[in-house]
């Protein structure tokens, strides 16, 4: 359960931890719109490169990133290979039953892998290197707007920032439940897949039930103390943008536009 | 099967090899003799819950070796042998109603020995004696596990573990958040359990008094290692460098300490039977021994 990286924030002092929650927010979704704009293996490259520069700007090593990697895998491999035979045009390969391997269908997965990958190390880089709190203060700040047309972003920040906090509490109960099932001869890794999925029933129902208890605690603790959502409320931390996130955009604009000249290189185009 | 257990050397990190990397044991020695009550005590994060869990085998040393009974757990133990191991083993958790989930009391209960094998009416046989063993009547067996109060949880719960039958119990603060009558009863029962069956105990604790009335063997843990084994009067015969380690003495023998300290000598008090016997004594004006 610990290895998970996902969601994970690892403090550090890297010029990526100091930037703001906002910056990095908004550019991590511009980085997974941009990353279409790649159509050939010089705009990958380009991505490539792009990514791997701001890894090594969060000062957090690479081989995290890989092992955040891992958890997903199997899901990408799955979409990919869908890909590998649901693409039918170009150059025959390999053929068997109703089985078809083409070029374009190899050319297609291999970019939709790396697609995935790249959009999984971006968004990691988000989440490790902000504090989750940072990230819901960030999104209340981004929609701020849209409270004028009636849109509840207080108490959205409030949900996203309570589920965020009780991440990883539920993470250490999982591990605990499922090693007191494991205590009483519980095995969770044997069996078709129907007693996997069954197996886990002694886990999740006992989570649930903690959840929701904690949720009705948490709700009854918040109200004893007074608390309203929306009103005007203000924040300790306020957000302050400086010639850093300025940096980070016109860093992102030159890539945009890099990636954007990719399309008059030659090159195979996809 | 014999169930003393010896670690050797053993050290255990969480996460080795990554950032996340954090030793939570390093160069432990002990000894648990079997057929009898080790009560376990050291301050939170001292490293008690992660020494009970390379004993059930939950988790397996980064270093070292573990003996348990004929078995050996080494650093390359694979997590099938493990698995051997916990039939043996009856481990109760911190706040053990958390893993309660079946619809009924009784089909909770069942669940730990229908997995190590056993047919529905010999789980069905063992769960309704350990039920009755931790005191839940048999009108509470159609009830839902979730309709109890927190004490009943809890022996049910615990009830889950015995009927297993397990030859060593494992118990990590068992009585914590329960009333002080609930704990008492709670703590007969396991001692009732340990004499009648022989079993090898294990209990991890913050309570000395129940160390001080019940254990045979103490050990102490302090900052991820053991340092100090022995009988109860052994441990807590320096009180000064028990707090020192942040540890308490049970209430009869602070109170044989202050005594002490005003020229009373009282010896082998541990817990208030044996003090309020010494006192009556003494204070019948006897010359006690």
């Amino acid at each position: 359960m610990n290895e998970l990286i996902i969601g994970r924030y690892l403090p550090g002092n890297s010029w990526v931890h100091r930037l703001d929650p906002r910056t990095k927010f908004v550019l991590s979704l511009i980085f997974i719109f941009a990353i279409f704009l790649a159509t050939n293996v010089w705009g990958y490259l380009l991505a490539t490169i792009f990514t791997l520069l701001a890894v090594a700007l969060t000062g957090l090593g690479f081989r995290v990133f890989l092992r955040g990697l891992r958890p997903l895998l199997l899901l990408m491999l799955i979409t990919t290979v869908l890909q590998l035979f649901f693409v039918q045009t170009g150059t025959v390969l390999w053929h068997w039953w109703i089985f078809t391997i083409t070029t374009d269908g190899l050319l297609s997965t291999g970019i939709m892998f790396m697609r995935f990958v790249l959009i999984i190390m971006f968004s990691t880089i988000l989440t490790l290197t902000t504090p989750p709190l940072a990230i819901a203060d960030a999104m209340e700040s981004l929609m701020a707007p849209l409270a004028k047309i009636g849109v509840p972003v207080g108490e959205l920040a409030l949900m996203v920032s309570i589920a965020l906090r009780f991440v990883p509490t539920l993470m250490d109960e999982a591990t605990t439940i499922m090693n007191a099932q494991r205590a009483r001869g519980m095995n969770f890794n044997e069996g078709n897949l129907i007693q996997r999925a069954k197996s886990y029933i002694p886990l999740l129902i006992p989570l649930f039930i903690n959840a929701i208890k904690r949720a009705i605690e948490l709700g009854d603790a918040m109200e004893a103390r007074g608390y309203r959502g929306g009103d005007n409320r203000t924040k300790y931390r306020q957000l302050q943008a400086g010639p850093r996130d300025y940096i980070a955009y016109l860093a992102f604009a030159l890539f945009v536009l890099l990636l954007l000249g990719t399309h008059w290189l030659p090159g195979m185009v996809f | 099967m014999d169930m003393a257990i010896h670690f050797e050397a053993v050290d255990f990190t969480y996460q080795a090899d990554s950032p996340f990397a954090t030793a939570a044991l390093h160069d432990v020695n002990f000894t648990i003799p079997e057929h009898q009550f080790t009560a376990v005590i050291g301050h939170t994060g001292s490293g008690k819950s992660t020494m009970v869990q390379l004993l059930e085998g939950l988790l397996v040393p980064t270093k070292g070796v573990i003996t348990v009974g004929d078995r050996q757990i080494t650093p390359k133990t694979k997590k099938k042998e493990l698995n051997q191991l916990r039939k043996h083993i009856g481990m109760v958790f911190q706040f053990p109603e958390a893993q309660l989930f079946e619809q009924t009391v009784l089909k909770d209960v069942m669940f730990g020995p229908k997995n190590f094998g056993q047919s529905d009416t010999e789980a069905q046989a063992l769960a309704q004696q350990a039920l009755r063993t931790v005191g839940m009547g048999p009108e509470f067996d159609q009830h839902s596990p979730f309709e109890l109060s927190g004490g009943q949880m809890r022996r049910v719960a615990i009830a889950g573990v015995l009927a297993m039958q397990p030859e060593m119990l494992i118990l990590d603060e068992p009585t914590a958040g329960l009333d002080p009558v609930g704990q008492a009863e709670l703590m007969q029962l396991f001692a009732r359990l340990q004499a009648e069956g022989n079993l090898t105990l294990v209990l991890i604790t913050h309570q000395m008094d129940f160390v001080g009335q019940y254990a045979d063997h103490v050990l102490v843990f302090d900052q991820g290692t053991v340092i100090k084994e022995g009988s109860p009067e052994s441990i807590f015969a320096d009180s000064d460098w028990l707090r020192n380690h942040q540890l308490d003495l049970p209430i009869a023998k602070q109170f044989a300490d202050a005594l002490a300290a005003k020229g009373m000598d009282l010896d082998h008090v541990l817990d208030l039977d044996q003090l309020t016997a010494q006192l009556a004594r003494a204070l019948k004006g006897g010359p006690h021994e």
